[in-house]
């Protein structure tokens, strides 16, 4: 999905705490619980600590968890249905020996923290809370809002450092051949990347594809462009736009005239200089 | 089963360990904190580590070994009075977290808690 990732703050200014009084902000300072909803993402509170996001770009926990063969389909919807009005489904997927629960917590921070990224900032307009409202997979570890905003913020700048190369983050990755023996070396990640791009898949589809972090495969991407390694896509560039007023300079002389039809040329085989006197003559005649 | 939590209080026990924590090198969030930090600002020393481990991760020169799979293992930072030993965690799925432990050189061995901090960090994923 091509998503916009707004810059971050401007280099110049102090790295301050986060934008504070949004949403998140209040909802953390009332320690509610419930959740949180805005146009890119969802946020689950519990006490006022963030322990689920979903509904982003970024891949989840069962993408994370199925592209890496940790955990299939069908026991990831046998902890879903096994959840029920609990909302113990975390609980259930280490009960059963499919995860450890260090795992989990990991999974699921890092999804958390991937979506997050995605998902801020809120805004008080656009987002809606719905009180009591519970994830199905349960409190698996919560994290403060205000350390969840200044991770994404510092999230944000280390992407910012790479915005010259942005066009690549909505746009299938198309590799390029190096063009020159001392091209970059890459990283094991990169290449893993690399050999995926195949000019039909952008970098979130790529992330869901590889069950990676949606941040981190952009980063990557930005950086492969930089080395020129993948073909930054040129904006598209947009019709020229008539001015109003603009025209043609009038040209000094005799103003032109109309040439009447020839008749000789109005008989002619050609089938294409046939239909252009057609519409000439049915121009004339509206004149 | 151990949880974040439990490993690092298991850090906790590893001779002249002042503080431990794991956390998230793309952006220095803190997924766990045990003991004592610099400053007493566990957040600052995980951005500030996390920095660290980003100049390290982007880097090819670290990344030499050719076929998938991260050969990354540990960062060692001595310094006046103290250590920093970082421990990469590699799980089956894809993650970017590391073990953070800030050691007293006065009381530490530094080759025992990188073993004992490898086998932690294994702890962490183990099945």
């Amino acid at each position: 999905m091509p998503l916009p990732i707004p810059p971050g703050p401007a280099a110049s200014e102090s790295p301050g705490p986060a934008a504070s009084g949004g949403p998140l902000d209040r909802c953390a300072a009332e320690r509610v619980t419930g959740a949180l909803r805005g146009p890119n993402g969802c946020f689950y509170l519990r006490d006022g600590a963030v322990y689920c996001v979903e509904g982003t770009p970024a891949p989840g926990i069962e993408a994370r968890l199925g592209a890496a063969g940790r955990l299939t389909g069908d026991r990831w919807r046998r902890a879903l249905e096994t959840a029920g009005p609990d909302h113990c489904g975390g609980r259930f997927l280490v009960a059963e020996g499919w995860l450890t629960q260090s795992e989990l917590e990991i999974c699921h921070l890092g999804a958390l923290l991937d979506a997050a990224f995605f998902a801020l900032p809120l805004a008080s307009e656009t987002s809606s809370f719905t009180p009591g409202s519970r994830h199905w997979l349960g409190t698996v570890r919560g994290i403060s809002a205000a350390a969840l905003q200044r991770a994404t913020d510092r999230r944000r700048a280390l992407l910012d450092r790479l915005r010259p190369w942005a066009a690549v983050d909505a746009s299938p990755l198309v590799p390029l051949p190096p063009a020159r023996s001392d091209h970059s070396p890459t990283t094991c990640r990169q290449r893993r990347l690399l050999d995926r791009a195949d000019g039909r898949h952008t970098p979130y589809e790529l992330a869901h594809a590889l069950g990676q972090s949606a941040f981190v495969t952009l980063l990557d991407a930005r950086r492969l462009a930089a080395a020129g390694l993948i073909q930054v896509p040129t904006a598209p560039t947009a019709l020229p736009r008539r001015r109003p007023g603009a025209c043609n300079p009038v040209t000094e002389g005799p103003s032109p005239t109309w040439q009447l039809p020839v008749p000789d040329i109005l008989e002619t085989a050609d089938p294409d200089i046939a239909l252009l006197v057609r519409l000439r003559t049915a121009l004339e005649e509206n004149l | 089963m151990p949880g974040i939590d439990q490993v690092l209080a298991q850090a906790m026990g590893i001779p002249g360990v002042l503080g431990a924590g794991l956390i998230d090198w793309t952006s220095g969030l803190t997924l766990g904190t045990a003991g004592r930090a610099p400053h007493a600002d566990h957040e600052a020393t995980a951005a500030d580590t996390a920095e660290v481990v980003q100049a390290v991760v982007r880097s090819a020169t670290f990344d030499t070994k050719g076929a998938d799979g991260p050969d990354l293992e540990d960062l060692i930072i001595t310094a006046a009075g103290t250590y920093h030993l970082i421990r990469f965690v590699h799980t089956a799925f894809d993650s970017q977290t590391y073990l953070h432990l800030w050691l007293d050189r006065g009381q530490a061995n530094l080759a025992i808690a990188r073993l004992r901090l490898r086998d932690l960090a294994a702890e962490l994923v183990a099945a």
